[in-house]
């Protein structure tokens, strides 16, 4: 019944193509997918929910009828906890919807960055995110927006996710054509050595580049392996001392995973009850060796010995977001520190210069592509419980496409940084005007801000 | 027709841009980058009046010094649908073959470039894509895509000389740091590096032809003349036991390069005589405490003495007599470094550099103090003569317990040399000059300036033997014994 009812709200789209088919469905909803249907006027409801994504929702007509439908999460596996994350969630169609366009977004934002890189538009460090949206985004759609946020490198993402247009993360990544200064009538041309910073409408005003991104309370990129965890750890310590009721989420990667300073803001985090979620992104790889090469266990989520843990399903949004609630709720009712484990995969090779093929197969990939892709999951979530039809699905893809577009356009036609601005934003202080610091050599000295 | 004229100049001028953009000044950029975009946009919507909206695959850049490549294989054929991550083709870059991946899906409509096309440029379309559903049959290939594939070098580079102040110059930090000590002017200097970057060589070269150094108004004239070495001094110099070998036994300067490219390295391969003079020579200027002290000797005796002479002798092989027996007189001197403390040798064993093609060796006058100088010169002169074949025995080489090294027939006034471990001390002869002392009477004088191991060798000590050294070679009867 529910079943012939789906498909014929899918196949109403003329896009509808035999692939997107209902055999998966049915499947799914035999293992146990419940659907809620709410028959009735959407348009209530539309109007009921003032939400930024109102242009999404408004732009909805009758196509779809349901609003809202329960999935059946992964299974997660847990550490010195007695009970674990909910088994269900609940997803309503303006999330899902939601959370469908910023993976695109993120998706698109990643080749095109891939692409400019290919085209020397982008140079010096450059590590995508691709196969690990899931993480990003399920995680932040369970915690609260002035909740701190610190990552490694691998951060354009997050940037995103933490408000930053993808235009201002791609201009941060275009590298200048060419950046020089003159001393003694002599000019000197800084363009190799700022290879791999970006224009001056970048997030970071053309300073940072690739691994250095800040927002609202998001402590950025990080470029040293698993620096970012003491200062994850600061943070939440700041939280606690302050008595905000923010909380931390501190992220590292299996590599880093390994390092001494991972333990030792452990202990102090447990030691003091900080606010924090330790999450370890376990992507199968450090720079190029496998988890199993260089990790004693990699039972990631139980290395936290005393800290409790949970090992998520990575590369499936809700169990993210549902895992991450659950560690949310632990660490800020005050019961320290919580670790997560999120399984994921990343399809490019480490950075750029990493063809990716050297140490996993090619086939490895396109199989966890073909099959554990977290957008093409949630894809089909959305489809199959009518959640979303074809046409809105094509709908999202065709506008993340055009902000990704139009976000490169502007990315390449940015202004270079203007020399002085090299020695401005040096102090945190604002007001330094007018005091002078020394550049590379003696007869360099500028007025900061 | 006319449009595909105008779609290549744009090509031209935009490649032109690009180039320059890298050695104008920031103001004048901003202009010339939207002026990119500008052109860009042209050029992409001038293709695009297609029946199929394409997506264009470019050479990519796979290693950042790739500028262009070969496409060894195409992977997909027309017609093939792409999956992203998939590999599309095999590229040789300049570093290796890798493996070009699709990021988006869809169809590969059209190989534009086929595989097995060398000097593929960066950045030229080699393929269209189409979305899923497309027909294949309808895409165009944009008009004039050769304009594309061969990027119009017709900027001339070198043309950006500089003799416009405005311009910039691209250095080095090496080269910046040489003019700002010389305070040369850079744009004086011919620029013969790619882009027009001022090299290391170019400003020598500009020294070596006397250039002029730069001065800004109202400061001191500077000198540079004096301060500038016009040619490198080899690492390593060589010496000659005697004026008549000098001119067999040249050592061998690096054959000038094709000298019309500043840009051209020729790396010299190191012989395994090369390898050991680096490393042992190393070791010794980093790990001994060498210490200095010259003294001036007064040679007119000794000439007039050799003068009277009817074997024929160098003044080098009184030079070693001298050294030999101020060694005798000195014991303490003559000690060699065991790894932990001072050893005396036995003998007085004397090496004696020798330049040959390979490089500078020592040759040993094994108990030079109790030989008389015309065997002493006999002894050298067999031992260069077999060094330069190549024929000594490693015994007649390796040892001995002090060296001397002798540039004077190069008229160098004086030098300081490098420690030949284990040895202590290594004395170093200058040319003989003519000079007025106090009572304004001409002398001709030599100065000998010893480095000593610290650690065996006091100041003291090397005053002592100096003083030794200085009264023998004065007083050539004693020579004669
Ligand atoms: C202290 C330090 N050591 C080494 C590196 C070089 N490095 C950069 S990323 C990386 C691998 C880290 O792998 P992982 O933590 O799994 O993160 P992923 O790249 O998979 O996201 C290494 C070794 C570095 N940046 N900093
Ligand atoms: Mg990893």
């Amino acid at each position: 019944m529910l079943r012939a009812g789906l498909r014929s709200l899918t196949s109403t789209s003329p896009l509808n193509k035999p692939d997107l088919n209902t055999a998966r469905t049915y499947e799914q909803l035999k293992a146990g997918v419940s659907i809620k249907m709410r028959m009735g006027c959407i348009l209530k409801i539309i109007v009921a929910s003032p939400s930024k994504k109102g242009l999404l929702v408004r732009a909805r007509g009758l196509a779809s009828e349901v609003n809202e439908a329960e999935f059946e999460l992964s299974d997660c596996p847990i550490h010195k906890l007695d009970s674990g994350p909910a088994k269900k969630a609940v997803l309503t169609r303006d999330d899902g919807l939601h959370f469908y366009r910023q993976m695109q977004v993120i998706r698109r934002m990643e080749n095109a960055a891939s692409t400019m890189y290919k085209s020397k538009v982008i140079r010096g460090f450059c590590h995508l995110y691709s196969g690990q949206e899931a993480c990003a985004i399920g995680m932040q759609a369970a915690i609260h927006k002035d909740d701190s946020i610190i990552t490694a490198y691998r951060c354009h993402a997050w940037t995103y996710i933490r408000g930053i247009p993808v235009a201002d993360i791609l201009s941060e990544l275009a590298a200048p054509c060419m950046l020089m200064y003159e001393v003694n009538d002599v000019k000197y041309d800084l363009s190799e050595k700022l290879k791999g910073e970006g224009r001056k409408n970048g997030c970071s005003k053309g300073k940072g580049g690739s691994m250095h991104m800040y927002g609202h309370e998001y402590y950025g990129g990080n470029g040293i392996v698993g620096a970012q965890v003491p200062l994850g750890g600061g943070i939440a310590l700041a939280h606690k001392y302050r008595d905000n009721g923010q909380i931390c989420v501190t992220l590292y990667g299996d590599g880093a995973a390994n390092q001494g300073q991972v333990f030792e803001t452990y202990n102090m985090a447990k030691l003091w009850d900080l606010p924090v979620i330790f999450v370890c992104e376990n992507n199968g790889y450090g720079m190029g060796t496998s988890v199993e090469r260089a990790a004693a266990t990699t039972e990631y989520h139980t290395r936290g010995d005393y800290i409790p843990g949970i090992k998520v399903d990575g590369m499936d949004i809700l169990t993210v977001r549902e895992a991450t609630r659950f560690a949310a709720d632990f660490t800020r009712s005050g019961k320290g520190p919580i670790l997560m484990e999120l399984t994921t995969y990343r399809y490019y090779g480490h950075s750029m210069s990493d063809p990716g093929t050297s140490y996993r197969s090619r086939d490895e990939v396109q199989s966890i592509r073909k099959t554990r892709d977290p957008i093409m999951s949630l894809r089909e979530k959305l489809l199959d419980s009518g959640l979303a039809d074809t046409d809105d699905i094509k709908r999202i893809e065709k506008e993340a496409k055009e902000e990704v577009d139009a976000a490169v356009k502007v990315a390449q036609a940015g202004p270079e940084p203007a020399l002085d601005d090299l020695f401005l934003d040096v102090y945190a202080d604002d007001n330094m005007e007018g005091h002078k610091i020394r550049g590379c050599d003696n007869w360099i000295r500028q007025a900061t801000n | 027709m006319a449009a595909q004229g105008w779609l290549r100049t744009m090509q031209v001028s935009m490649n032109y841009i690009w180039r320059t953009a890298n050695i104008r000044g920031p103001s004048c950029i901003k202009a010339k980058v939207l002026c990119i975009q500008e052109c860009r946009r042209t050029f992409i919507t001038s293709i695009v009046r297609q029946a199929v909206p394409t997506t264009q695959i470019l050479m990519p850049a796979l290693s950042p010094t790739m500028e262009e490549g070969t496409i060894v294989k195409w992977v997909k054929k027309e017609g093939e649908a792409i999956a992203p991550g998939d590999m599309l083709c095999e590229i040789e870059t300049d570093k290796a073959t890798i493996a070009m991946d699709s990021d988006e899906e869809g169809i590969l409509a059209k190989i534009i470039v086929p595989e097995g096309t060398k000097n593929v440029k960066v950045n030229q379309l080699i393929a269209l894509m189409v979305e899923e559903g497309e027909d294949i049959t309808q895409v165009e290939v944009p008009l004039d895509t050769d304009v594309v594939t061969n990027p119009a070098e017709t900027t001339d580079h070198s043309s950006h000389s500089h003799t416009d102040p405005k311009e910039s110059v691209l250095m080095s930090p090496a080269v910046r740091i040489l003019l700002e000590t010389y305070r040369l002017n850079p744009r004086l200097i011919p620029a013969t590096g790619p882009k027009g970057r001022l090299l290391k060589g170019d400003v020598l070269r500009y020294v070596a032809q006397e250039g002029k150094p730069f001065t800004k108004p109202g400061e001191a004239e500077v000198t540079t003349k004096t301060a500038m070495p016009t040619t490198m001094p080899p690492l390593v110099t060589p010496l000659q036991p005697d004026k008549s070998e000098t001119t067999e036994a040249k050592p061998v300067a690096p054959k000038p390069q094709s000298a019309s490219r500043g840009t051209e390295y020729t790396d010299l391969p190191n012989s395994n005589m090369r390898r050991t003079i680096a490393k042992r020579l190393s070791e010794s200027k980093a790990n001994i405490p060498h210490t200095y002290a010259s003294t001036n000797c007064v040679m007119d005796s000794l000439i007039q003495f050799r003068k009277g002479l009817s074997v024929k002798v160098s003044m080098n092989d009184f030079i070693i007599k001298a050294a030999a027996i101020s060694l005798k007189q000195v014991p303490e001197m003559n000690v060699v470094w065991n790894g932990k403390e001072a050893e005396l040798s036995g003998q007085v064993d004397i090496s004696v550099a020798v330049a040959t093609e390979a490089g500078l060796i020592t040759p040993i006058v094994k108990t030079a103090d109790s030989l008389a100088v015309a065997e002493i010169s006999s002894t050298l002169k067999d031992l260069a003569s077999r060094a330069r074949e190549g024929k000594l025995k490693p015994q007649e080489f390796q040892g001995g317990s002090f060296t001397i090294s002798n540039l004077g027939m190069y008229g160098i006034t004086e030098f300081s040399a490098v420690i030949n471990p284990p040895q202590a001390c290594i004395l170093a002869i200058g040319g003989t000059r003519l000079l007025f002392n106090a009572d304004e009477k001409i002398q001709s004088i030599m100065t000998a300036t010893l480095s000593c191991d610290r650690r065996m060798v006091d100041d003291e000590l090397a005053a002592r033997w100096l003083e030794a050294f200085k009264s023998n070679i004065e007083k050539p009867s004693r020579l004669l014994l």
